[in-house]
């Protein structure tokens, strides 16, 4: 209750710090009041575009997330597994991860256009080695020692995955999900702005492009509410899973 | 005369490092051997290299166990998984509540390892390898993290069991009172390189009383083998 608290003290901190400056400068194209940015969220994610909008960013960010962890785990587990294969993979792994999203963009707009493919494509690239690295960083944190005793009483291999393997790497996917899901917002919305076609992405660069730049700090905050609910609601799942498993 | 474990001029080295030289072991079904040496002398690899979880630099090893039962020097319980699991993983279809009872640890079945104590682990760890009800078990070093009382108590136990339906036992230790109290036969290893010393019976379960004069009497002979022979290598 107590942490509750501060964290309802440290938004209201925020949002007085963002009326100061508004208040400060007085140009709402520069910083417009909270007042304002919120009557203009309230009033956006109330029509049918604003939403729709969110739904088409929301749905990219999900299959971005969702390809860099199905396809992530499968091959971190490779990885962990063998170091030869760990490191003739690891250089293109460290490249992709290096390479900015600008740099994929003109890759993307030549070959799918503008579109949705583009966003996702951009997040997935920008997931994935997340994904990858830190499932090898579980494989290797893996007790040998459990293995060993595994080994010795010759229980099932379905077993030891399902008990040891997948036990050690659940704080890992934890993580993975953890680091992923704010990186996958922030990715989408900006593929979105530079060749999305639809969603906020695409909605905060028509604001700015009519100078409404209320409105481009209201999508924004809204995006940043979503992202936020998007994360509760996968760590809800991500708990009940681990909760399931573990009575299994 | 039957064979349960038998290993012929078994040789170990990591790399450089010469840890057994020419091991000649035999144990036969229903037998209790006590491993007894110093720390470090590779009592640990030997074991490991008789469960067939270490491969011999040379020599061999023939285990005709059916099911061979290893209790770790540390407990190796899956962390998230609960005492019971931790059992039944190693043998689904076990009796877990009276592999728990007779480590004395029967109300803990539900618990994680995380809050049992180190010598409540290894007591699971114990159970562990009885669930499996083996037919060759082997104790590394057991009973180290527990007090003298549950120490005792856990010997009397496995005494019990042995009593009740013979197995092979190799137990590895440096303390002579559970290495004449647990087996009918002590091997008395060197220091690394560990080479078989000597062999030396025990007296017979009828008169293993760990307090009489005549058991203190006994360890106090091997204890002074022990330095003697150690000392000497």
């Amino acid at each position: 209750m107590k942490n509750f608290w501060r964290i309802l003290a440290g938004i209201a901190i925020l949002i007085l710090l963002w009326q100061l400056a508004a208040l400060g400068l007085n140009k709402s194209i520069l910083i417009p009041a909270p007042s304002e940015t919120l009557r203009i969220l309230f009033h956006n994610f109330t029509t049918p575009a604003t939403l729709l909008a969110a739904g088409q960013t929301l749905w990219k960010v999900l299959l971005a997330l969702a390809l860099a962890i199905l396809l992530g785990l499968p091959l971190g587990l490779l990885l962990g597994l063998s170091d030869a294969a760990y490191n003739l993979l690891r250089p293109l792994i460290m490249v992709v991860q290096a390479v900015p999203v600008i740099s994929w963009l003109s890759l993307v707009i030549f070959t799918w256009g503008i579109g949705w493919r583009g966003p996702v494509f951009i997040s997935f690239l920008s997931l994935f080695p997340v994904a990858v690295l830190t499932t090898v960083a579980g494989v290797h944190d893996l007790d040998k020692d459990l293995l060993e005793m595994a080994r010795l009483y010759q229980v099932p291999w379905k077993k030891v995955v399902r008990d040891i393997h997948l036990g050690s790497l659940l704080p890992f996917i934890a993580a993975i999900l953890d680091v992923s899901i704010g990186q996958a917002w922030k990715v989408t919305l900006v593929s979105e702005y530079l060749c999305g076609g639809d969603g906020l992405g695409e909605a905060i660069l028509t604001a700015r492009m009519n100078v409404d730049i209320p409105s481009v700090w209201a999508l924004t905050l809204g995006a940043v509410l979503l992202g936020l609910l998007s994360e509760a609601a996968i760590k809800s799942v991500l708990r009940r899973f681990r909760h399931a498993w573990k009575r299994s | 005369m039957e064979t349960l474990l038998k290993t012929t001029n078994l040789c170990k080295s990591f790399d450089q490092l010469e840890v057994l030289r020419d091991i000649n072991l035999r144990v036969a079904p229903g037998e209790r051997v006590a491993l007894l040496g110093p720390s470090g002398a590779g009592k640990t690899t030997l074991l490991k290299i008789l469960a067939g979880l270490e491969t011999p630099s040379s020599g061999t090893v023939e285990n005709h166990a059916r099911r061979t039962a290893f209790v770790f020097q540390e407990p190796r319980l899956i962390p998230w998984r609960s005492v019971k699991d931790n059992l039944l993983f190693v043998n689904p279809d076990g009796d877990y509540k009276e592999a728990l009872h007779s480590v004395e640890m029967a109300d803990f079945a539900n618990y994680p390892p995380a809050d049992l104590s180190g010598g409540m682990r290894q007591r699971v760890n114990l159970a562990r390898a009885l669930i499996t009800q083996p037919d060759l078990l082997i104790l590394d070093e057991a009973f180290h993290s527990l007090d003298l009382g549950i120490k005792t108590r856990l010997m009397e136990s496995i005494q019990q069991r042995w009593q009740a339906k013979p197995f092979g036992l190799l137990c590895v230790t440096h303390d002579p009172k559970e290495a004449l109290f647990l087996a009918d036969r002590i091997v008395l290893l060197s220091t690394r390189p560990a080479a078989i010393l000597m062999e030396i019976k025990t007296l017979s379960d009828q008169e293993q009383n760990i307090a009489s004069p005549d058991f203190l009497a006994r360890e106090s002979k091997l204890i002074q083998l022990l330095s003697n022979k150690t000392q000497l290598d």
